[in-house]
């Protein structure tokens, strides 16, 4: 069974490279457009990730505090001219306190509350967020512009932006990190045993509530300077993350709780699928279906697939 | 006996009495101004500083009918509920005597059904959507509309292009490729242009607005470019303007017109090196006050009063609202309402946008006031007229400054 297993692990990479081959040639761009793209997603969907895998908590207001850390780098930009990649270190740090403030206010009351209760919670957190942006920064969109951002390079006829290989290192620095950290570090370990099973963690001496504070303000930290280099190439305004918070949800869907590396894999299958549509012209209209239609069928799949076993 | 005396002397003093506190009451008792706007927005944050501008300069010259002027103000957040709920306020609870303002065409379509239930005299700033104008119906008497409506904005661009096109043979219409966002604003503006547009090559393609999510324009760019247009168009949202230009510059798409045309531009637009040269659609422009007497002494009253420069034409027009309101009253003598619809009918007031604000018909409604647009363009961080050639103080940067050299 692990055999093959394996063998259709390597079936679905070779093909994911012939296929890759082939899109260079036919159109370069889709590909690294792609990548570019799905990069995005998936830096914003990994933190979200993390708190659904340990902590169990759907947080709709994932994308409101990316909003929030975006504003910060801005208003870090305009006063004191701080380059957002340098303020992605003041809105760790300031979106780490946020995040003990959410969860000791708010998250810690609902953790054993029904789902229902618990999404309405965020729901009415994210809607809080948004109306505070709202009435601090108006609606009206704000961009710093950055010279940086258009950086463009070309091999031969083609040319493309380099810029947003700035997603790419952030999505795989993240991923990497994020497992490093709970594999190889005794805190991430805990993290991943109150996870799998919390009365069982609890019962062998980790502090669950502990963990669970760590754990949600970590991901509040991370997505908060995620903001930071999202607000580099994006106009800012109050509604910015509710988008965000959406596909981030649709993601974690598809990849199945807790699981990191999935995230990266469908990230990419999504982010390639909709720079291919798009690249059709006149079919730009669909990317969005080919979203939720790949999040649909990969959703049925994987239930037929428990169904099998 | 002298009781007597005493009660009708009281009676008679208390008559004065009461006769001077209504006289009193009567003479201090505002016309109520009722206003509904976005006050998030800029659009709506400027309008509302402009008609308060134009209410004290009424109110220092003594008010209207020998009466202050009163603004009251309601945000509507750009919502269509909110909007409506505010005009029940207005007429219900502050019993305002006009309603002005006004912004967003979806704001307006549900404040329709609640203006026809008290048909006060409306005078609006906003909405460009013909549909507002169907559902208001030819028999809505007591509405004036001073924004052009959609088809009349789309018919002062063709009449503007030509001219520029003539003046400026450099410039061409004949291949134009759109991109417009996938909502109703950009699908309709789109589908717009291939009707006023019948003798040039019109090319399109739509794509997610920043506003819902989007943000990545690099395909619809990528496809422009190989279509190669001599006239290039956005249109989407004022979170769209910047990144546009940034991912333009990426792909090195220099299209020898650049044109945008969101309903507000970010703040500080003009300060960036990539709004140089972008032609864009208006109202007005800051340079109009270089020709306009009315236009320089609202610039200069409105940054004394506020410490900042107006910056969309929302604020020029909204204190059009006002003035043309006041000159309305002060011609009809009265706040009757058919006495005040016969005078702000033949008013003819001079408006800071430049042209002079007269009411005709429209193809539904009887009171229509601008039908023009203006074609502006982005040179050196401020807007310039480029057509009307009347309010023009530039000429036309042309082709589109190249990428490489900024």
């Amino acid at each position: 069974m692990k055999e093959l297993f394996k063998q259709r692990i390597w079936q679905w990479v070779l093909a994911s490279l012939i296929l890759a081959v082939a899109l260079a040639c036919w159109k370069p761009y889709v590909l690294v457009e792609g990548i570019q793209r799905s990069s995005l997603y998936a830096m914003i969907a990994l933190p979200m990730a993390l708190v659904l895998g340990i902590v169990g908590i759907v947080n709709l207001a994932h994308g409101e505090f990316m909003m929030l850390g975006a504003y910060l780098a801005y208003w870090l930009n305009v006063h004191f001219g701080m380059d957002p990649f340098a303020a992605m270190f003041p809105a760790f740090i300031a979106f780490a306190v946020i995040g003990v403030i959410s969860y000791l206010t708010t998250i810690k009351y609902v953790l054993g509350a029904p789902e229902l209760n618990q999404l309405l919670l965020t729901f009415g957190l994210a809607m809080i967020l948004q109306q505070l942006a709202n009435l601090v920064w108006t609606s009206q969109p704000l961009k710093v512009h950055l010279g940086y951002v258009s950086a463009s390079a070309a091999i031969g006829s083609f040319s493309f932006g380099t810029f947003e290989f700035v997603y790419v290192a952030a999505a795989a620095i993240l991923l990497g990190g994020l497992l490093l950290f709970l594999k190889h570090t005794r805190l991430g370990q805990a993290a991943l045993a109150v996870g799998q099973n919390p009365r069982g963690a609890k019962l062998v001496g980790i502090n669950v509530d502990q963990t669970y504070l760590i754990i949600f303000s970590l991901s509040i930290a991370l997505v908060g300077a995620i903001g930071a280099i999202f607000m580099t190439r994006h106009s800012i305004f109050p509604l910015v993350g509710g988008a965000y918070t959406l596909k981030s949800f649709c993601l974690i869907a598809m990849a199945g709780m807790g699981n990191l590396a999935g995230i990266a894999v469908f990230s990419l299958i999504l982010g390639v699928s909709e720079s291919l549509v798009l690249s059709l012209r006149g079919y730009a209209g669909w990317a969005d279906i080919i979203f939720f239609a790949l999040i649909t069928g990969v959703i049925i799949v994987k239930s037929h697939q428990r169904q099998i076993r | 006996m002298n009781l007597k005396r005493a009660v009708i002397i009281c009676s008679i003093f208390l008559a004065f009495l009461l006769g001077f506190s209504l006289i009193g009451a009567t003479a201090a008792e505002p016309i109520k101004l009722g206003a509904v706007y976005p006050l998030g927005d800029i659009t709506g944050d400027q309008g509302v500083k402009a008609m308060k501008l134009a209410v004290k300069e009424i109110n220092d010259a003594g008010g209207l009918l020998g009466r202050p002027v009163e603004l009251i103000v309601i945000d509507d957040e750009m919502k269509p509920e909110k909007g409506s709920a505010a005009i029940e306020k207005l007429a219900t609870v502050d019993k305002v005597d006009i309603f002005v303002g006004g912004m967003a065409s979806g704001v307006l379509l549900a404040q329709i059904p609640i203006m026809k239930k008290y048909e006060k005299v409306t005078v609006w700033t906003g909405a460009a959507y013909n549909g507002c104008e169907k559902a208001l119906g030819p028999d809505a008497n007591w509405f004036f509309h001073l924004h052009p409506w959609d088809y009349q904005q789309g018919e002062s661009y063709v009449e503007g292009w030509a001219a520029v096109t003539t003046k400026y043979p450099q410039v061409k219409m004949a291949r134009q490729f759109w991109a417009y966002e996938e909502g109703a604003f950009g699908t309709g503006s789109f589908k717009a242009s291939k009707t006023l547009y019948k003798n040039a090559a019109i090319e399109g393609e739509s794509f997610k607005s920043a506003a819902v999510g989007g943000g990545d324009y690099r395909a619809v760019l990528r496809h422009a470019k190989e279509f190669n247009p001599d006239l290039f168009i956005w249109v989407g949202y004022a979170a769209d303007a910047l990144p546009i230009m940034e991912q333009s510059k990426e792909i090195d798409f220099n299209p020898p017109v650049f044109l945008g045309s969101p309903p507000g531009w970010p703040a500080d637009f003009g300060k960036s090196p990539l709004a140089e040269g972008v032609t864009l659609y208006g109202m007005w422009a800051p340079s109009i006050k270089e020709v306009s007497p009315v236009s320089k002494h609202f610039w200069d009253a409105y940054i004394k009063m506020y410490r900042e420069e107006p910056a969309t034409y929302f604020a020029p027009l909204a204190y059009t609202d006002v003035m043309f309101v006041a000159a309305g009253i002060k011609k009809a003598g009265t706040l009757d309402k058919a006495a005040l619809i016969k005078a702000l009918e033949e008013t003819k007031y001079v408006s800071p946008l430049g042209e002079t604000l007269t009411i005709k018909p429209s193809n539904i409604i009887k009171h229509q006031g601008f039908t023009k647009q203006k074609i502006l363009q982005w040179q050196n961080g401020v807007q310039q007229v480029i057509w009307p050639f009347e309010f023009s103080k530039a000429k036309i940067v042309s082709p589109f400054p190249s990428w490489k050299k900024r």
